[in-house]
């Protein structure tokens, strides 16, 4: 019998499942989904009740609704991502006090002990992504990023229900959670499927009492959960060998009638959560002695992104949806082994003219 | 290059000397003794306003040198420093000039305006390594934004260094025409290196002449300009294609960027 350490599973009720949330939360700051403004977001959470148990969201390009229904885990993922967390939309970098003419420099980089309770197997592979950006492949691996992820907890759940606007299995990363996970849920008929993936998730875990051992019907009802979830979705495009089509079609006139549509908002860089853009601002107090170099959130739609020279070298509006495009499915691979996009369809659902980045893909590179 | 703890720390630095080049453009020599490479550049920074990239344009016994000129925000603060204030900066940031890839052969350096900036370094080097033959060719927009002026003597001693002026003045004895029109007049090896700094009109028009001296794009160098925030490949802004050209460059073999630097808009 396995009771301990990375590699066990365990069927857990929902009482057994409020008191793993309950012990994460003597710990760590937990970020959870929850119900906000009629959406689904993820929140820090003080109680478990606050999981928008019983809802599903229903999106479709330029639409977003909740529904009742059945179950608990029912919803996918939350509308806002984890990306706020851990490259939050505005970070102090570095505190510059002036003083008798020299300058003197704060740094306080936050050290956070979070976890993340319910992310799915898209926002996980979006996660690995953006270690992959800050921390693996960057000559200069980023301390504030570094700091906010350190301690990161991290409870997976598989999805049991797809939207419209999900195409993790067009991009390869889902619906099933496969690695990069403490702790990982699966909702089944009996009750929750929980598997072990870390040392520290079966040390947390050790302590639940109630809970029993899983068994061979617990995976095999996974396994059929997960492959009707992936049903829910079609297949968009072929993987193998995007970027080499995409770069193929740089000069496609295609990108142009995107332009007729897209109205530059940004709103797809916002809720992507691999788009890692950055500003610096200065903030200056009035006596102009104290200054805060803080980093926020850009967009490569944003007219002022590419200037040099007084000279916007991306001034239309399709060589900045050239961009993005290119830099997710294209660039990004080249610059990070990997796409840039998960397929968690945020972009489509928050789109205001209800651009669909698979449609467009498939147009560009396969028509 | 090595790893930054942090990359968003400032470090310090004394003034040690200002030299004005010309209206507007300022050379700073600044106390260090940070290791760099011709073809790094630092972020300057300016209290309150932000930074700007800003290649080292030399490097002397325990000091470096930046030549920065007045455009916009940061660059008019930059420029008001004088002896004995402090300049603060990160880096040293970039790759450097493939300088041994000219040993033994031509190298040509091709400078246009501040380029001159960011070819400086190297073609100081230059002139002390086995190089068979070197030749520099500079392009100014007129007699009065000239740069250097107190090193063409000791240059044009040691190589072939030469200037042309896109206006003509009547101070000056020297070729008139852009640099376009110098370049098609030198006769030049096929295996010759040529490293390049200037506008991108400037790089394009330069490397379609080169190309037709029979130079392959793989022995063509070019430094590029790009709006840049990080510095460190996490901000976006820099991005030419699948290169960041803060940390993939500034510097680029030319065949492996030409896709994207002669396309428009990318
Ligand atoms: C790798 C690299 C090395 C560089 N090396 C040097 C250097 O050695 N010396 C130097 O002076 N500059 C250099 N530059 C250019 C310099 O970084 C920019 O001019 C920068 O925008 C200046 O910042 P600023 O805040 O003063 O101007 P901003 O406030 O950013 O810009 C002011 C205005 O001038 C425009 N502008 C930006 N760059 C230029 C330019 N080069 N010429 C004319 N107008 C411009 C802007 O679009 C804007 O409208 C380098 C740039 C790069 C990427
Ligand atoms: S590009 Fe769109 S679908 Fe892909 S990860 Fe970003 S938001 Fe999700
Ligand atoms: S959300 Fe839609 S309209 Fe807005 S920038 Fe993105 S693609 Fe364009
Ligand atoms: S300057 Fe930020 S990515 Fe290059």
């Amino acid at each position: 019998m396995e009771s301990k350490g990375k590699g066990g599973s365990y069927l857990l009720s929902l009482e057994g499942i409020r008191e793993l949330f309950d012990r994460l939360r003597e710990k760590y700051r937990v970020i959870a989904p929850k119900l906000k403004d009629g959406l689904i977001a993820f929140s820090e959470v003080d109680n478990f009740e606050s999981l928008p148990f019983g809802y599903k969201n229903v999106e479709a390009p330029g639409f977003y609704t909740l529904e009742r229904s059945g179950g608990y885990f029912t919803y996918t993922h939350p509308y806002n991502s984890f990306k706020n967390f851990l490259h939050p939309p505005e970070l102090a970098l570095i505190k510059v006090k002036k003083e008798k003419g020299k300058l003197s420099f704060q740094v306080h980089i936050q050290e956070e002990t979070l976890c993340l309770f319910d992310i799915r197997a898209c926002d996980l592979s979006a996660l690995r992504v953006l270690d992959l950006v800050f921390l693996h492949k960057n000559p200069h691996p980023d301390p504030y990023y570094a700091g906010l992820r350190k301690g990161l907890f991290v409870v997976a759940v598989n999805c049991t229900y797809a939207t419209f606007t999900c195409f993790c299995s067009t991009m390869g990363t889902g619906p099933e959670v496969k690695e990069g996970y403490d702790l990982l849920i699966t909702e089944l008929s009996e009750g929750f499927l929980v598997e072990v993936g870390s040392e520290r998730g079966g040390e947390i875990l050790e302590k639940i009492e109630n809970k029993s051992d899983a068994e061979r019907r617990h995976f095999k009802e996974k396994a059929q959960r997960l492959r009707e979830t992936e049903a829910m979705m079609r297949v968009h495009f072929e993987r193998e060998g995007l970027p080499e089509r995409l770069y193929g079609k740089m000069d496609s006139t295609y990108w142009e009638h995107i332009e007729k549509r897209c109205v530059a908002c940004t709103s797809c860089t916002q809720a992507c959560p691999t788009c890692f853009c950055f500003d610096i601002l200065e903030r200056n107090n009035l006596e102009l002695d104290e200054s805060l170099r803080v980093r926020v959130w850009d967009s490569c739609f944003s007219p002022s992104f590419a200037t040099v020279h007084r000279f916007n070298l991306r001034q239309s509006v399709h060589s900045r949806y050239r961009q993005w495009l290119m830099h997710k499915f294209a660039y990004w691979v080249d610059q990070f082994d990997c796409f840039g996009c998960v397929g968690c369809g945020r972009c489509i659902t928050w789109c205001p003219v209800g651009i669909d980045i698979r449609e467009e893909v498939r147009r560009i590179a396969y028509a | 290059m090595p790893t930054l703890e942090n990359p968003y720390l400032l470090k310090a630095g004394r003034v040690e000397k200002v030299i004005k080049e010309c209206e507007g453009v300022y050379t700073f020599h600044v106390k260090t003794q940070e290791p760099a490479y011709p073809g790094q550049y630092n972020m300057l920074y300016a209290f309150g306003v932000g930074e700007a990239p800003i290649t080292i344009a030399s490097m002397g016994e325990g000091y470096i040198v930046h030549t920065v000129r007045a455009v916009g925000d940061v660059t008019r603060h930059i420029d008001q420093l004088r002896e004995g204030d402090y300049l603060y900066w990160r880096g040293p940031y970039g790759n450097r000039w493939e300088i041994e890839r000219a040993y033994n052969k031509t190298l040509l350096i091709i400078s246009g305006g501040l380029g001159l900036a960011a070819t400086r370094w190297v073609f100081e080097e230059a002139l002390n390594k086995p190089i068979k033959r070197l030749v520099h060719l500079y392009g100014s927009k007129d007699y009065d934004s000239l740069l250097y002026r107190y090193l063409y003597e000791n240059w044009s001693s040691k190589a072939e260094f030469y200037i042309t002026l896109d206006r003509p003045d009547p101070r000056w004895k020297g070729k008139v025409g852009l640099i376009t029109e110098l370049l098609k007049e030198l006769e030049l090896d096929e295996d010759t290196i040529v490293f390049t700094c200037g506008p991108d009109p400037m790089v394009k028009a330069c490397v379609r002449i080169l190309q037709e001296k029979g130079i392959p794009q793989n022995n063509i160098y070019a430094s590029l300009e790009r709006h840049m925030k990080c510095s460190v490949g996490t901000c976006g802004h820099c991005m030419i294609g699948p290169y960041f050209v803060c940390k993939d460059g500034p510097i680029f073999r030319y065949d492996l960027i030409r896709e994207y630097f002669e396309r428009k808009e990318v």
